[in-house]
């Protein structure tokens, strides 16, 4: 992993939540390379590489986001359908994780093109455990694309 | 005989006025006495002729005329004596003329008298012997006076007058004889003419016996048809024919010298026999129809008729019965009429419905008392009117009322319902029914038609319609506050899964954060404070969790479809499996119908109970801990199993052999956040219950529990009438014919 890399983008309003999160994955050596945006118009600018994040570039997208749904501006479920509408975004993995386990809210995201839904466990223990069974699963057990140039997302496939 | 009379009152006439003149010497006296003189001579001749063929008086004529002489030769004295002497007649004379006078009297009366005594003989003759007899008489005294006119003549001693006397006779003989020819002509030609009589009478002697055999012929043609019977004035029966005694049943002897009475029914009243009797006894045949009485007290018709036969006297002498019998008749008229009443009586008990009939022309010909409620016309009033005066001006005026009798031929039979008009113009809603009456043969007699006032029921109906309007405003605008309300309940469970149960993991997160990141710098206190606030958390979740649940079970879309009830099970008791650690637990699991259900909440009941029963069999883990017959069991035992049939529905149930429950409290057991046990003893929100029973009845079952402290609890539960699905042995059987 270098640098430029970046494994994590973390969507998450709540300061309590992010702060959990991260100690979570601190203690699970997942931390190294995350990016918290606050809202879904900070996730999507970072995302799409553009306003303050315009000299970002889709080389480099990160390897998984953990979105949650309620969120500021934006919310969760918009940011999902853009960034899985966009051929540029559509082969980033996104794991909604939220305290809601509301069937439809369930049903649409897989709609949209989640790839993952995780309702956060009350239960810290068990909420450390989670946290750390995704990150072990999608940044170290899955298998993803290799993107082959920039730009070119028209030509993408989807390999799955 | 007025012959003989007019002689006698001659002479007498001459004889008076003579003496009358001789007393007085007035000579209007002596012409009367002249003229009575002339008249005399006259008479005598007629006399002489008339009473020609009797000897006797022809004798009697002889007497008389020299007695007529002398009273006037004593007359003609008088009268000259007075004449030349202008003197008086003495009392001597006046007495001499009353003796001749006596003397023609006597004379002549005995003529009279014996013309009488001749006259009374011929009367009893024939017609025509009486006429030649009175001629007779008349030419005898024809005779008769003409002897006494010779006697005058030879009195008179003119020798002239007595040969025009003689030659006068000689043409009375010949005008005499001329008469008897003429009046024998006339004779022969009556006795021709009584042989004629007598010859017809022969004739019509031989058709009366021809006649009286028609006659016999035609009373036994009456015998066969009718009941013929004479009865006296008094109404004594005097003959009776077979047929009478046949019908009356009475035989003849019976019958005979018995009133007419007896036959009485009583049907008639006192009146109707007055006026019968009152026509025959005036001489007038009577007809009508009688209602008798039978020998055995059955009752027969006749149609009578009574003809009076009259006496010389002007009087019925007795009466003629001839009778039909119209029994049967009768009974049908009365039968009809009794019907016909019947009927009537129906339909005028009918007030709610008018009930009248049209002719083919559409006229009125029948009306019920229904139909003078409904209408307003009565009965007078409106037959033979037509029916379109029922009808709205509009509905008159386009024709309706011909072509609903048109509709009501072509389909056989028209209803509807529309505005129709009473009498007094007010308009009401009736309900018309009109049917096309035939006859036998298939003619068209008219119409029936029923109405009904529905004006009350097309007021009920448009309330309905306004209530209907009304409620289903009421149910949108109740909806439309329901779906709010759903919303906003939906909206308060979506943001308390995500809003409540993100302080709890923030609790949570930071009391474990500082146990493991603090834990060593803790003393025992801080870290049982912390303990409390992890099992505080812990619970709050659990509730959080089981109320969105519950809601998510109230949304829910009931799914059907046929499931495998052990294959949920096997599920359950797999999830379950972490909660037996440490546990004996004994799973008796019967083979249990496949049934239509919703299997996400089906599995959620049996979630829910399966997860009861080993919380509360949880004292029964620790296996053999204690011993005797009394003990209770040394491991818990959950049964699932089913019973057959309730209503036609399995009945499914989960025992166990755990700490049980009151029965007194059964009716807590299903209620929201209601518990039988502290929260010590056995943990638990107070929900779980309550949505098996959410899903039971969701599926149009019935859940209920029975139980026993220390023993255990068993509760059943049934999944409505969904279509079930096929049993193994179902399966097996189809498979078995395969």
């Amino acid at each position: 992993m270098n640098s430029g890399e970046l494994d994590i983008l973390l969507v998450e309003d709540n300061q309590d939540d992010m702060d959990l999160a991260l100690h979570a994955m601190k203690r699970e050596k997942l931390a190294n390379h995350i990016f918290v945006a606050r809202d879904g118009e900070e996730a999507l600018d970072f995302l799409f590489c553009r306003g303050a994040f315009a000299h970002r570039s889709f080389e480099h997208p990160p390897k998984l986001v953990l979105l949650d749904l309620k969120l500021p501006k934006v919310d969760g479920m918009e940011v999902l359908k853009q960034v899985k509408s966009d051929p540029r975004t559509k082969i980033i993995p996104v794991v909604i994780m939220t305290s809601s386990k509301e069937e439809r809210d369930l049903v649409a995201s897989y709609h949209l093109g989640a790839n993952s839904y995780i309702q956060k466990p009350v239960d810290f223990e068990q909420f450390r455990e989670t946290v750390k069974t995704v990150g072990l699963y999608w940044l170290v057990i899955n298998q993803p694309p290799v993107v082959e140039a920039p730009n070119l997302a028209g030509l993408a496939h989807d390999h799955h | 005989m007025e012959t003989i009379e007019v002689t006698a009152k001659h002479v007498i006439e001459a004889e008076t006025s003579a003496r009358t003149f001789a007393l007085f010497e007035q000579d209007p006296l002596l012409a009367h006495y002249r003229t009575a003189r002339g008249a005399v001579a006259q008479d005598e001749d007629a006399l002489r002729h008339l009473t020609a063929d009797n000897p006797d008086q022809q004798r009697r004529l002889d007497a008389l005329a020299p007695q007529v002489r002398a009273a006037l030769e004593f007359a003609e004295r008088m009268v000259a004596k007075r004449q030349q002497t202008h003197a008086a007649p003495g009392a001597d004379e006046i007495l001499e003329t009353e003796r001749l006078m006596d003397t023609v009297r006597a004379t002549t009366q005995e003529m009279h008298a014996e013309e009488t005594r001749l006259l009374s003989q011929r009367t009893q003759r024939t017609t025509a012997g009486r006429r030649l007899t009175s001629f007779i008489i008349v030419v005898g005294i024809f005779v008769g006076a003409g002897l006494l006119a010779l006697a005058r003549l030879a009195v008179n001693r003119e020798i002239d007058v007595s040969a025009r006397a003689r030659a006068q006779i000689g043409i009375l003989n010949s005008e005499l004889e001329q008469r008897v020819e003429q009046r024998t002509a006339a004779l022969q030609s009556e006795i021709a003419e009584r042989k004629q009589a007598e010859d017809a009478a022969k004739e019509s002697l031989a058709t009366s016996e021809t006649a009286l055999k028609e006659l016999a012929d035609q009373k036994f043609a009456l015998d066969q048809h009718a009941l013929v019977a004479v009865t006296d004035v008094q109404g004594t029966i005097t003959y009776a024919n077979d047929k009478f005694c046949a019908v009356s049943q009475y035989s003849e002897d019976e019958l005979i010298g018995q009133n007419h009475r007896i036959l009485n029914s009583g049907h008639h009243p006192k009146e109707f026999f007055q006026q019968m009797y009152h026509t025959i006894a005036n001489g007038k045949v009577w007809h009508g129809e009688i209602k008798n009485r039978a020998k055995d007290g059955s009752i027969y018709w006749v149609d009578t008729t009574i003809v009076p036969f009259v006496g010389a006297d002007g009087k019925p002498r007795q009466y003629v019965a001839i009778r039909a019998d119209i029994t049967e008749r009768k009974r049908a008229d009365e039968a009809l009429h009794e019907s016909q009443e019947r009927f009537r009586l129906l339909l005028d008990g009918v007030k709610d419905y008018a009930i009248y009939m049209l002719d083919p022309g559409g006229h009125v010909v029948s009306w019920n008392e229904g139909a003078a409620r409904l209408k307003g016309y009565r009965s007078e009033e409106i037959l033979g009117k037509h029916f379109s005066c029922f009808y709205v001006p509009e509905d008159r005026e386009a024709g309706k009322p011909a072509c609903e009798l048109q509709e009501s031929l072509a389909k056989g039979r028209f209803e509807a319902q529309a505005q129709r008009v009473r009498k007094d113009g007010s308009a009401f809603w009736a309900n018309v029914v009109i049917t096309p009456l035939y006859d036998d043969s298939g003619a068209l007699r008219g119409f029936s038609k029923v109405a009904r006032d529905i004006t009350q029921q097309k007021a009920d109906e448009r309330e309905i319609r306004k209530l209907n309007d009304e409620l289903e405003h009421r149910v949108v605008e109740r909806t439309a506050q329901l779906e709010t309300a759903n919303k906003e309940l939906e909206a308060f469970s979506y943001s308390v899964s995500h809003d409540l149960r993100a302080p709890l993991r923030h609790i949570s997160g930071f009391s474990q954060m500082l146990v493991e990141e603090f834990g060593s710098t803790l003393d025992p206190g801080a870290q049982h404070y912390l303990d409390r606030i992890q099992a505080g958390t812990q619970k709050m979740g659990l509730l959080v969790d089981e109320l969105l649940n519950l809601a998510r079970v109230g949304r829910h879309v009931l799914n059907r479809q046929a499931t495998k009830l052990n294959a949920i099970v096997a599920e359950v008791v797999a999830i379950l499996q972490p909660d037996t650690a440490g546990r004996q637990v004994e799973w008796v699991i019967a083979d249990l119908p496949a049934v239509e259900c919703d299997p996400v909440l089906v599995k959620q009941v049996f979630q829910n109970l399966l997860a009861n029963a080993l919380k509360f069999t949880r004292p029964r883990a620790d296996g053999n801990a204690q011993a005797g017959a009394s003990a209770p069991p040394s491991h818990a035992i959950i049964e699932i199993s089913h019973k057959e049939e309730e209503d036609g529905q399995p009945v499914f149930m989960v025992r166990d052999n755990g700490v049980g429950f009151s029965m007194k409290y059964v009716d807590k057991l299903f209620g929201v956040f209601q518990r039988l046990h502290s929260a010590e003893e056995f943990e638990g929100t107070g929900i779980g219950l309550v949505t098996v029973q959410r899903i039971v009845h969701k599926h149009g079952g019935r859940v209920w529990a029975e139980g026993e402290l220390d023993k255990g609890a068993a509760f059943y539960f049934t999944l409505g009438v969904g279509k079930q699905a096929e049993t193994k042995s179902n399966e097996a059987t189809a498979g078995g014919r395969l």
